[in-house]
């Protein structure tokens, strides 16, 4: 082998780091010994090297916290945390979303249809004292509301249900006038069927029920009329509720 | 999941792992949160070593990606943040580094890489092969990588005035 063909660039590394055996060593140093401008440079690669094995050989003050058992246990610690945080926002999330659908409409501002059971305290308690039109006549009836609130309302026939009307009344609401028609069993039960438009914000309503004070008010959207069905929130009271709703959907 | 042999190769790597994690990082607090992440990611992915591969260049390997994450996650941030701050910070004591020692300092100012590549090299005296490995490169892009860093270190240690990284350190 002759030493004119220069030594590859793996072997001047391993040449630097003493990766050679004696053979490849001295090739590589005879190469040099005739290339000076590339020794110069070798031998500084290799003090370069000698110096930052010698200044970063030092050990470092120990620290024990880093010993893997301590680490695991951190870890495991880390991961029942976040668990528990995982767990307790779940929990907060399941309280939060069952009190929220629980008091849905529970708030004065929100509260759907609280204008009808107000008219229906105002009314169906003093059973009927204060109405605008006193008759049992549902043509009658519906002529009046379809002058005052929409021609398009249906009023519900209640009669096979036992209920008769016994008269009606407007009301002035935020959203627009509001017709309230009671009804009654003759038995002291009393139920109220009210409607007036959504308001300027076009407020429809899912159909929903909601108690509140003893009363209890189920209401719908239809037509572009909110309607609500408001009796008291007793056995009796709910039984009647729900014939009428029956009937007026 | 708790083996006692595990905690003492890892245990017995840990000197290694903290100072390629303080020439990493260059801040001692920063090299032990690196070497306790990659501590807690060598334990839960012991399963995934294979049994040929060398301890320290599967530890290294971890080290030097969650490094490089970090400062991904940290320039990124810096980019949200709109600051137009170096990639590459300045050594906190870095006056101190170039008066105990020019080489020293030199090798500081070096990038990641050409630090990682000399010190797995000249200081651990890993194979090339091991570094390839590390580095999921060919040997022959370690070399040439190498005679770079090499030339680099160098040119720092000789105190070239011209050099820019060397003005960062004055």
């Amino acid at each position: 082998m002759t030493t004119t063909t220069p030594p590859s660039e793996h072997d001047i590394h391993a040449y630097v780091d003493g990766h050679l055996d004696s053979a490849h060593r001295s090739e590589v140093e005879r190469y040099l010994a005739r290339h000076a401008e590339q020794a110069e440079e070798v031998h500084g690669w290799r003090q370069d090297a000698q110096q930052l094995r010698t200044l970063l050989a030092g050990d470092l003050a120990p620290a024990p916290g880093l010993d893997p058992i301590l680490v695991r246990e951190t870890s495991r610690r880390r991961r029942a945390q976040r668990l528990a945080v995982a767990a307790a926002l779940f929990v907060c999330l399941a309280v939060g979303s069952i009190a929220g659908w629980t008091a849905r409409g529970v708030g004065t501002g929100d509260a759907p249809m609280a204008d009808a059971m107000q008219a229906y305290r105002l009314l169906a308690m003093d059973h009927g004292v204060g109405m605008d039109i006193t008759t049992g006549n549902e043509t009658d009836l519906r002529a009046w509301l379809a002058g005052r609130i929409g021609s398009d309302i249906r009023l519900p026939d209640l009669a096979d249900a036992g209920f008769r009307p016994i008269g009606g009344r407007l009301f002035a609401t935020e959203q627009g006038p509001a017709g309230m028609v009671l009804y009654d069993d003759g038995n002291g039960h009393t139920v109220s069927f009210y409607v007036r438009p959504p308001g300027p914000a076009r407020h429809l309503l899912p159909r929903g029920a909601r108690e509140e004070g003893g009363l209890l008010a189920s209401y719908w959207s239809d037509g572009g009329h909110n309607y609500a069905v408001v009796s008291t929130s007793t056995e009796a009271g709910r039984g009647a509720a729900e014939r009428v709703v029956a009937r007026s959907i | 999941m708790s083996d006692p042999r595990i905690d003492e190769a890892l245990r017995s790597m840990l000197p290694r792992m903290r100072r390629f994690a303080l020439w990493l990082t260059r801040d001692a607090h920063a090299a032990d949160d690196l070497v306790q992440s990659a501590v807690e990611r060598a334990l839960s992915r012991w399963h995934t070593r294979r049994d040929e591969e060398s301890l320290r260049g599967w530890l290294f390997a971890i080290l030097y990606r969650l490094f490089l994450d970090g400062k991904r996650r940290a320039a990124r941030q810096a980019l949200l943040l709109g600051s137009i701050s170096n990639d590459e910070p300045t050594w906190p004591s870095a006056e101190r580094v170039a008066l105990a020692h020019s080489t020293l300092a030199a090798f500081a100012a070096l990038p990641v890489e050409q630090r990682s590549l000399l010190l797995w090299i000249t200081v651990e005296g890993m194979s090339y092969r091991e570094v390839a490995d590390i580095l999921k490169v060919p040997i022959g892009t370690v070399m040439s990588r190498l005679s770079r860093a090499r030339r680099a270190l160098r040119q720092l240690g000789e105190g070239d005035p011209e050099s820019p990284s060397l003005r960062l350190l004055k």
